[in-house]
């Protein structure tokens, strides 16, 4: 019996929260767009996972910044700054809805770590862009951190966007300074990738060659799904009629 | 042999340094290329880019699990006294408050019913201290919540803790016994600032809390934790249900507490 399947398994019905790909994908745009990044039997598997992956990019296309600047280096680290965002949140949130702690202990310290991981890159990326640096967007998770096999599979399909994003954009810098830096980046999130895969129990580096995207192929991907979402509205000025 | 493997070598790195423009330098500086066995060949490579930053050392995520969780609704649904579409209904969950603010419930409890994923949640409803269950997927992201606010009727006083720790207290004016503050546990739905009334002070919170005894009040009879314009009567029992505090505690209670706050009225 090899230690890992020999690849991703077969797509699976929906989590106990209904949330597959499918049932977002109602035109098959991101299966389609997984299918051109991944091939079809990787697809397959992310078919039933890659709801957060896909919705990476939903918040990318949101923010002003980016197509004030679409193209240049700001617009770019603003893009990565989003995932990272994401990311971060989503392995925050997997911790607070108390998932993690259900998790065996080889797979907490992969979600804390993987966490702690992206928190940091969050708050470089911050301080790299300054005042130029978009707010962080509010993200509905759809009770995917909440369940600890959807939570595991959407880490693998994120880790590997990410990879994808970054190992397409790294080399798009004005400033190679920047691309030396993002680099650094890309390298840890392979190795996160290679984690995440081998956390799910699947082969941790499935092909010879990492395919990279562009943010227009992300953000395409990612449109169509709901993890970025209008934060709700809690204030108001409106005149009280409590009771008094 | 080994020499001529060497010189080999060095012959494509000479190579691969010039299509790449990198410098070679030997004993003899006006060489025009290294000398192929023997010589004293120093290949000085361009520095690597000086990366424009680099990640500082990763902090711990030692945050444990929330304590309580709020989730806005996201869209009109039925709650309901069991897991499963049959179950008996208890009341719609609208989009929006009275307010105007983004409907919000208190998650209190889960579970799986065939296949899907059910949430138990407190109701901002009569009689007080409802829950019932609604669809997953009829509700946004959670929102945890380390807060919890903890009201006295008998000391009249309000205390609000974080992770367990007590951060903030007040005095506090209450419901009078023709019009109670309710009894029970319930969460805060939003804030209203800026809406220019004396009588509510500064800041008014809006609960899910409602008077069992005006059900007629416009809005619902929705209780509320404000400031007021008679300082005087707090701490008292001199309200018609809603919780008042001092203007310069409610706003300090303002910075403290966010939304989605569990509310426990004893």
């Amino acid at each position: 019996m090899p230690a890992f399947a020999e690849g991703p398994p077969p797509p699976k019905e929906a989590g106990p929260l209904g949330l597959t790909l499918d049932a977002i994908d109602e035109d098959g745009a991101i299966a389609e767009a997984l299918e051109g990044l991944y091939g079809s039997t990787r697809a397959s598997f992310l078919r039933g996972a890659a709801l957060g992956s896909a919705a990476l990019a939903a918040g990318l296309a949101a923010p002003a910044a980016f197509a004030a600047e679409r193209g240049g280096d700001t617009h770019i680290l603003n893009f990565d700054l989003v995932f990272e965002y994401l990311q971060s949140t989503f392995y925050f949130s997997g911790v607070r809805v108390g998932t993690v702690a259900k998790m065996t202990r080889p797979k907490q310290v992969w979600a804390h770590t993987l966490g702690a991981h992206e928190l940091a890159h969050v708050r470089i990326l911050k301080s790299v862009l300054g005042r130029r640096a978009v707010a962080k967007p509010f993200f509905n998770f759809h009770g995917v951190t909440e369940d600890e096999a959807a939570f595991t599979k959407t880490a693998v399909a994120m880790e590997d966007l990410t990879v994808a994003l970054l190992a397409g954009q790294a080399a798009r810098f004005h400033d190679r300074a920047l691309t030396a830096a993002v680099f650094s980046l890309l390298t840890v999130e392979a190795r996160h990738a290679a984690w995440a895969r081998h956390i799910a129990g699947y082969v941790p580096v499935a092909q010879a060659f990492d395919h990279p995207k562009t943010l227009d192929q992300v953000d395409a991907v990612v449109r169509r799904t709901r993890f970025l979402a209008s934060a709700p509205r809690t204030r108001s000025r409106k005149q009280p009629k409590f009771t008094g | 042999m080994r020499s001529f493997v060497a010189a080999g070598f060095v012959a494509a790195v000479a190579a691969a340094g010039a299509v790449a423009g990198l410098r070679h330098y030997t004993n003899d500086s006006h060489a025009a290329g290294p000398e192929p066995t023997g010589g004293r060949l120093a290949l000085v490579l361009p520095e690597p880019v000086k990366p424009a930053f680099t990640v500082p050392t990763p902090k711990p995520l030692s945050t444990p699990a929330a304590a309580a969780f709020w989730a806005p609704v996201a869209r009109a649904v039925v709650a309901r006294t069991a897991p499963r579409a049959d179950g008996t209904a208890i009341a719609t969950l609208e989009l929006q408050t009275p307010e105007g603010t983004s409907n919000l419930v208190a998650v209190v409890a889960d579970t799986v019913t065939k296949g899907s994923r059910w949430l138990r949640v407190r109701l901002p409803v009569l009689p007080n201290n409802t829950t019932g269950w609604v669809p997953r997927v009829a509700l946004g992201g959670l929102v945890p919540v380390d807060t919890r606010l903890v009201v006295d009727r008998e000391l009249l006083r309000a205390v609000l803790f974080r992770n367990g720790r007590r951060v903030f207290t007040a005095p506090v004016g209450v419901g009078t016994t023709q019009a109670p503050t309710p009894r029970g546990q319930f969460y805060i739905r939003d804030k209203l600032t800026g809406f220019g009334s004396s009588f509510y002070g500064p800041v008014a919170f809006g609960t899910s809390a409602r008077s069992a005894v005006l059900t007629d009040w416009p809005a619902g009879g929705y209780i509320g934790i404000h400031g007021t314009n008679e300082p005087q009567l707090i701490p008292g029992r001199v309200s018609h249900g809603c919780i008042r505090m001092r203007n310069q505690d409610i706003a300090r209670l303002a910075r403290l507490m966010p939304i989605g706050t569990p509310l426990i009225v004893r």
